[in-house]
């Protein structure tokens, strides 16, 4: 373990490029890319790597919401994942995907689950191994998880409702422009559907490239202690709401918080301000 | 709606793949971006290149006409472009390369689920729309500076 790793309060929750190289082909560990760029993985992935779309493998069709218990359990098994199995994600985008998918499998109970610090993005700098070669696993038995757990880190626009009024801490990680509603979409992106800009009252705005070095790994727990508990003002045992657009970018953030800085109760609102903003009688605030 | 016949080509060579086959050759066309690229010593009427606000990276866009009215395109793509992106590239250079200024800016975007497929075109993926707007903006500058020089002769 580096000595980057072992000053985070989880240190085991990160692997590092060169632990990966070393590892493809250990028994119990799954490695699985989760990008933005829908065809990325086509192009080349990490020897051994699945691929798993966010939308199409963990998003359901009908309902704006994650796939059910079952659906979870067919992903896992076609897959060649089971309980026990060690599931390392990374991705594009400076691991967005990648931490949102790790939050996916969290809501299914699944606990051993990494992020590759950097990403992608390192791994490909590094001139690291990629193959077209589409692994191909024996089916598992995987068992159909008993729920999904939607309250210890998820919350709803209810609950975010309820955080608003109680003043608690909301923390709004998309771009300085977008908390102040002087734009409805992230830089380099087009407009989403978003017909408001602006922020959920009384929320802090911390983008989440704040905790990201530009090689798209994270920051040392020293920087991020300085980030969030001492600017940001976050402590021990608040209860702490993240949010972006539809969720990714705050899935980085909960990973930070989560993992990184042992925050003990940090949710994701996955719903963010595509809901928020959108929803009739929603209350917004505006400016920085 | 017509499109230009090589365009229309590709249009039906993509929409009747099966999924697999499909990502398939977005990945060939992507790999096929960099062929797109100004040769050394090519000149052009008209250079489009910049960063804009709503694509991930900077897109340049080379035009020529030749003395049959007929355009030719040359795109450069940042490195952090999506795959679709460049894929769309390749697709549209070879799509609209021959066709008259006329016949690009008529050219509807209805066209692109149908290459890239229901289960691409999503959030996220809307940059697949992006190369064809600059490459109308292209066209549309050139028409309105030769009005222009027209005007003034």
């Amino acid at each position: 373990m580096t000595s980057k790793f072992s000053a985070y309060a989880h240190p085991d929750a990160l692997v590092d490029t060169d632990w990966l190289a070393a590892n493809l082909d250990t028994p119990g560990i799954r490695i699985v890319e989760s990008n933005e760029d829908l065809l990325l993985y086509d192009t080349g992935h990490i020897p051994g790597a699945v691929h798993i779309d966010w939308r199409r493998d963990l998003n359901d069709e009908i309902t704006r919401d994650y796939v059910g218990p079952d659906a979870f359990a067919q992903v896992c098994r076609k897959n060649g994942i089971t309980p026990e199995t060690i599931v390392v994600f990374y991705g594009d985008k400076s691991n967005w995907w990648a931490c949102y998918a790790l939050w996916v499998f969290q809501l299914f109970g699944h606990q051993n689950v990494k992020i590759l610090d950097g990403g992608r993005a390192k791994w490909t700098a590094e001139e690291k191994p990629l193959t077209r070669v589409v692994p191909n696993y024996p089916a598992t038995d995987y068992p159909t998880p008993l729920e999904r757990d939607d309250t210890t880190n998820r919350a709803f626009y209810h609950q975010t409702w309820q955080h608003m009024l109680a003043k608690k801490p909301l923390v709004d990680v998309r771009s300085p422009k977008e908390f102040s509603g002087e734009t409805t979409h992230m830089p380099e992106y087009p407009q989403e559907g978003v017909l408001r800009g602006g922020h959920i009252p009384g929320a802090k705005s911390c983008p989440w490239a704040t905790a990201a070095n530009l090689d798209g790994t994270f920051k040392t727990a020293e920087e991020l202690d300085q980030i969030y508990t001492q600017n940001l003002g976050l402590k021990k045992d608040d209860d702490i709401v993240a949010y972006c657009r539809i969720g990714e970018r705050s899935s980085h953030t909960w990973f930070v918080l989560k993992y990184l800085l042992g925050y003990d109760k940090v949710r994701n609102y996955d719903g963010s301000w595509t809901e928020w903003g959108n929803m009739v009688r929603s209350p917004i605030e505006k400016g920085s | 709606m017509s499109y230009p016949p090589a365009l229309q080509d590709i249009i039906e060579l993509f929409e009747h793949l099966p999924e697999q086959e499909r990502r398939e050759n977005l990945i060939v066309m992507s790999d096929g971006a960099k062929r797109q690229e100004p040769k050394e010593g090519e000149t052009f009427d008209l250079e489009d290149v910049r960063k804009d606000e709503e694509c991930t990276d900077t897109v340049g866009v080379y035009l020529k006409v030749d003395e049959d009215n007929k355009v030719h395109f040359a795109i450069t793509l940042g490195p952090l472009v999506q795959t679709l992106t460049k894929a769309m590239t390749s697709i549209l250079c070879r799509g609209l390369n021959g066709a008259r200024p006329e016949e690009i800016m008529a050219v509807p975007a209805d066209f692109v689920p149908r290459i890239v497929g229901a289960e691409l075109v999503r959030l996220r993926s809307q940059t697949v729309y992006y190369v064809l707007g600059r490459m109308k903006t292209a066209v549309k500058m050139y028409l309105d500076r030769k009005r222009a020089a027209q005007a003034a002769a």
